[in-house]
């Protein structure tokens, strides 16, 4: 007999061997239920029958039953036998759970209760009715709310004789099963049972409010339309739950009929009451509700008319429009303004149609203030009448067109757009035109990598260490959406076994060749041209024939369109015979936005004899060197070479700035001697921590040195705090280091 | 003269006028709300990241907080610390039991939850069917069923609910959703929700060694297991190494699917349904798992990187493609692939202020909804249809076969065995 025992439980162990793996991370894709069951029949552990269990939850069926079934009485696993009965496809579960309610007491009976209920078991009613007197309330309830899933008419009979009669302690577990009874009598289409319960529930006295509340919600609901005067009544009236209440129902209930009630009784409430019928109104964004949104709007307690112009949009029909357009004048300044507001988020043609038909009204305000919320709503249709407002006899319009159509002009505007400027009055609209094309210039650029095509991408220890071919992976990743291209061994691999690397990618755009080399875990931007290229033909040839400040404000465009037609425009114009032109395109060219302008702007800075050209140059050299993609000890050396062409601190400064956007140990060398300069020793600082942040990991001893002098120059408070946590780290990473 | 919830709903009025706006009348002379016109408020199983979201309570002017229900001592005293400091005084009251608690304290009108993913759904009916909204911590339903039973308790009792993706909430988050919802991208084809990139979906069954249970009074393990299996007591599992256990956890797929899928769901408008289809995906992790909305929209679940692409900026990402354009928002900022559409930002929040009445601060569109009883951005139905995109991910995974299913009938469509792991039998008395 021992050996027997010890035999089953050794057979048990190692098919629980085999089920911990089974019900161990990975599920397996089958699952041998005569196995499962021989676990539960054994002598195996308490997890392993748990084990068991919820894998049977999966498959069980008929046959694990008998062995689930004996398990519902015993204290350890009762819980988990009902994991795998409760959802268990077969009769013969309703069956075993059904039996347990005699077999089991106190926790596992409320929970045998619970299962029943989830399975909705009508033959088990009577027992569960029993059940409501149970000295255990925690039975009692799981019995209630058993009975409520359940849901037959039995079953919300015997709910209803007991909430009428539960103690105070059971009565919110014994409601809660006769709402569940009650929905599902709705659903069932057993409507005037449901309402049966629901009048049952909305008569206990005394209720807690939220019992009070289900019961009218529910009371409404279940009756479809016909208690939209049960509604009405709790929204006339002055009790707030019944109100919320009332509220939340016709948020519920379907149909256009609530709407319009509630439309109709609109203007009849207290303006409390209103503001919450707002709400309803414009959530269930029926547009039937906009006639007495609008009427309330017009007039009420302010907070009342607030709260229906807030209620508009959320219905965004064009027909509130006009009643907020009238509003937009309203004497109150908190209506003129929510009015405003809504409209320009209302979305919609008739909105829009709206609007473009006051840019002809008589009123220069009204037509000014038309502009600005078609340029809100960036509404393309209305491009005609901005651009002929553009040329309004109101200043004011006209300004206010030209802002608007930087807002939201576009290419087919651009032509128009440019001759604008070159008729533009020099002062404010001039420099609105100008503006407004410098917007549009950056707004309609884009990444193109369609146009994109790679020549040959190398990675590795360049130039002459270990590499590999990685074209192909390149053009893959530009192909699936990349416009850009990390320099790292999670794309390529690591060919070159440690060795800090670089990325070297010969590309075309538009068939121009380029050339960008980056370092190990920089990123490789390859974009295509960022305006297109009719922008910059027009900018170019207007600029050809214009004078004066309109010709020097499209070369100030020009800048923001970008591009080498562009650069190599404002570059000729430096040899302008007008010396204003010429200043201008040295201002232009120093301030080019990429780096493209780089060899330029170092010649200037070299060679020019002119003192504001040559700090110009200057300056934007500094600024354009960090933004290149280019190895770090190319940006060293060009920020080097240009540091030492700078006399001023002004541009020390600014080359330390720089210097502090180059993250390697060299630049970290560059930077230190700085730190005893009082003039510079501030920027210095800052740089030097900027640098130390990022390169703290490969040079630890270096950081700690500089991060010892920058604490104890620096009267920076933000500078030093960070310094001083950078020599902490650093000092622990060498710890030679004090 | 009213009572104080009669008070609450007048003062819904104010909450129709905008975020945090109080009549003037309700003000008191430096500004603060009278004590009888403050929501009153409660906490259950506040810890860690329960502090951080009280730290959001606590400084709004219209609450008060005045009770912390948990079964760990020491988090009790350490929450009615906090709370006593801010106030000034000793009036914080501390409850074990949270049956007791809730029927004890009729006055409280909302509840703030964060006892930890098993507990979330049980603890937020419960309070419901006590009569208080509910604030509760993410990811909120640990089955389908269960997101069911939280809507349906949430319209039985009129309650106002909000989970906790607050990301729902943030600008730069709204931005990126409206983007896309507005058809600045175009059709939106595409979305892409961050999981998390640790743990796997596959999740451990077995108990740690077990350790003597501790005193009743320090930690009630009977009540922190709640309506999960029984399992031996270690300590490692109340300081937060419940994570990975499947009886406690939704796996990385719910840890930030939770949030992701919900942000994916807004952006696209689909906050009322789930994916109709779930292609299995053969690695540890859901990664890379395209889910099919019934309109054709793909999402794709991803932990950061998707051929070679890295799609979101800092953690809880979520990512919109269309044929004008990309928008992508995390934690870390926004990108968008032309700056053209950063020149709406302002007018797009705006316009979804306007046209939401909704504060840009998850905390603060809860209050307001408590008293407007309108429904909060991360209502029940937003939080059950973004954790059931989150379970059925997570059974696809498990089962290790793609799946279709069904979000008008909640069910799967011919996977009897799929449809066994809608729901779990849940140990009693911890039931709803």
């Amino acid at each position: 007999m021992l050996k027997q025992i010890t035999r089953s439980v050794l057979a048990a162990s190692l098919l629980v061997g085999s089920l911990a793996a089974l019900a161990g991370e990975e599920a397996p894709a089958e699952l041998d239920e005569a196995k499962l069951i021989a676990v539960l029949k054994s002598d195996a552990p308490r997890f392993d029958k748990a084990e068991a269990c919820r894998l049977l939850q999966r498959c069980g069926t008929k046959a694990a039953v008998p062995a689930l079934a004996a398990l519902l009485p015993n204290e350890e696993l009762s819980h988990m036998a009902r994991y795998a009965l409760e959802v268990l496809p077969d009769p013969a579960a309703d069956e075993a759970l059904r039996a347990a309610l005699a077999t089991t007491k106190g926790r596992l009976l409320a929970g045998v209760a619970t299962s029943i209920g989830v399975r909705r078991d009508a033959k088990a009613v009577d027992a569960l009715v029993k059940l409501l007197g149970d000295a255990d309330a925690d039975v009692a309830g799981a019995a209630a709310r058993a009975l409520g899933d359940i849901g037959t008419p039995e079953a919300a009979t015997a709910l209803e004789a007991a909430v009428t009669k539960a103690p105070a302690g059971r009565q919110v577990a014994f409601c809660e099963g006769l709402f569940r009874a009650a929905e599902g009598l709705a659903a069932a289409g057993k409507k005037d049972r449901a309402l049966g319960a629901y009048d049952i529930l909305a008569a206990l006295k005394p209720a807690p409010q939220q019992v009070r509340m289900g019961a009218l919600r529910g009371g409404i609901l279940a009756r479809g339309d016909e208690g939209i005067p049960l509604l009405l009544e709790a929204v006339r009236g002055s009790d707030p739950i019944r109100l919320r209440a009332a509220t939340r129902a016709a948020m519920e209930l379907p149909g256009p009929a609530v709407v319009k009630a509630l439309a109709d009784e609109l203007g009849k409430l207290p303006a409390e009451n209103q503001i919450l019928v707002t709400f309803v109104l414009g959530k269930r964004a029926d547009a039937a509700a906009v006639p007495a949104l609008v009427a309330l709007a017009k007039k009420g307690e302010k907070e009342a008319r607030l709260a229906a112009i807030r209620g508009l949009p959320g219905i965004g029909s064009g027909a509130a429009a006009q009643g907020l357009l009238e509003l937009m004048s309203d004497a109150e300044p908190d209506v003129a303004a929510a009015a405003r507001a809504a409209l320009t988020s209302i979305e919609g043609a008739e909105v829009d149609k709206a609007l473009a038909a006051m840019l002809t009204g008589a009123d220069p305000k009204a037509r000014a203030a038309a502009i600005e919320m078609l340029g809100q709503r960036r509404v393309v249709g209305a491009m005609p009448a901005l651009l002929k407002a553009a040329a309004d006899a109101d200043e004011a319009v006209r300004l206010a067109s030209i802002k608007c159509l930087g807002q939201s002009a576009g290419a087919a505007e651009f032509p128009a757009l440019v001759a604008l400027l070159g008729k533009a009055k020099a002062g404010p609209e001039l420099q609105a035109a100008e503006a407004a094309l410098s917007a549009v210039c950056q707004r309609e650029s884009q990444p193109g990598t369609g146009k994109v095509a790679i020549v040959k991408a190398v990675y590795g220890a360049l130039p002459d260490g270990p590499s590999a071919d990685v074209t192909a992976k390149v053009a893959e990743l530009i192909k699936g959406g990349a416009t850009s291209v990390e320099a790292s061994n999670a794309n390529f691999g690591d060919p070159a076994n440690g060795i800090a690397k670089k990325l070297r990618v010969e590309f075309t755009v538009d068939g121009v060749v380029q050339t960008k080399t980056v370092n190990e875990n920089d990123a490789i931007t390859l974009a295509g041209r960022i305006t297109p290229p009719a922008f910059v033909d027009a900018m170019c040839a207007a600029m050809a024939n214009a004078t004066g400040p309109a010709k020097l404000a499209l070369m100030r465009a020009l800048r923001s369109a970008g591009g080498p037609k562009a650069l190599g425009t404002i570059r000729k114009a430096t040899a302008d015979a007008d010396d204003e032109i010429k200043n201008t395109a040295f201002s232009v060219l120093c301030d080019w936005p990429t780096p493209d302008a780089l060899a330029d702007i170092t010649k200037l800075a070299k060679t020019s004899k002119d003192a504001r050209v040559k700090i110009l140059s200057l300056r934007g050299w500094l600024r354009l060197v960090p933004l290149q993609e280019a190895p770090v000890e190319e940006k060293l050396a060009g920020l080097k070479e240009a540091m030492a062409l700078a006399e001023r601190p002004e541009e020390k400064r600014s080359a330390l700035a720089a210097l502090g956007a180059v993250f390697a140990p060299e630049s970290l060398a560059v930077v230190v001697p700085f730190l005893s300069d009082k003039g510079l020793q501030e920027e210095a600082a800052a740089a030097a921590v900027a640098i130390s942040e990022k390169i703290i990991g490969r040079a630890p001893a270096a950081v700690a040195d500089a991060m010892a002098e920058v604490v104890g120059v620096t009267k920076n408070q933000q500078t030093a705090k960070r310094a001083r946590t950078l020599l902490g780290q650093a000092r622990k990473a060498a710890p030679g280091k004090k | 003269m009213r009572t104080r919830r009669e008070f609450l709903t007048v003062a819904a009025g104010a909450a129709a006028l905008g975020p945090a706006v109080i009549r003037s009348s309700a003000l008191g002379k430096d500004g603060a709300v009278p004590p009888n016109e403050r929501i009153i408020a409660g906490g259950i199983g506040l810890r860690g990241r329960g502090m951080g979201v009280l730290g959001w309570m606590l400084p709004e002017k219209d609450v008060q907080f005045v009770a912390i229900c948990d079964a760990q001592r020491s988090a009790r005293e350490n929450c009615k610390k906090v709370v006593d400091q801010r106030y000034g005084n000793t009036d914080c009251k501390a409850y074990p039991e949270v049956r007791e608690f809730l029927a004890e304290r009729t006055d409280i009108d909302a509840i703030l939850t964060a006892t930890g993913d098993r507990w979330h759904a049980l603890m937020s009916i419960w309070a419901m069917r006590a009569g208080k909204d509910v604030y509760t911590e993410k990811p909120s339903a640990m089955t389908i069923a269960e997101g069911q039973a939280v809507v349906a308790t949430a319209k039985r009792y009129g309650r106002v609910y909000q989970t906790g993706t607050q990301r729902l909430s943030e600008g730069h988050h709204v931005f990126c959703y409206e983007l896309a919802r507005t058809g600045r991208l175009g059709k939106v084809h595409t979305a892409y929700a961050h999981i998390a990139p640790w743990d796997d979906a596959y999740m451990k069954h077995d108990w740690l060694p077990a350790e003597p249970e501790p005193p009743k009074d320090q930690v009630d393990w009977d009540a922190w297991l709640g309506p999960c299996p029984w399992r031996p007591f270690n300590r490692a599992y109340i300081g937060g190494g419940w994570r990975g256990h499947y009886d406690f956890h939704t796996s990385c797929i719910g840890e930030w699917g939770a949030h992701t899928f919900a942000q994916a769901q807004e952006g696209l408008g689909l906050t009322d349904t789930s994916p109709i289809e779930y292609e299995f995906v053969d690695n540890r992790y859901g990664d890379g798992m395209v889910a099919h909305f019934a309109n054709g929209i793909k999402m794709i679940l991803s932990r950061g990187n998707y051929k070679g692409v890295n799609l979101f900026r800092g953690s809880c990402g979520a990512r919109f493609e269309g044929p004008e354009g990309w928008a992508t928002s995390g934690d870390g900022g926004l990108e968008v692939s032309r700056p053209a559409f950063m020149a709406d930002q302002k007018k797009l929040l705006a316009d979804y202020v306007a046209r939401t009445g909704r504060a840009l601060s998850h905390m603060r569109n809860f209050l307001d909804c408590i008293k407007s009883r309108q429904p909060t951005v991360a209502n029940p139905t937003v939080m059950h249809r973004s954790m059931t995109t989150v379970h059925c991910a997570n059974i696809c995974m498990w089962l290790k076969r793609s799946l279709k299913y069904d979000p008008v009938k909640e069910e799967f469509t011919a996977d009897p065995e799929a449809n066994r792991l809608r729901s779990r039998a849940m140990r009693a008395p911890y039931t709803y």
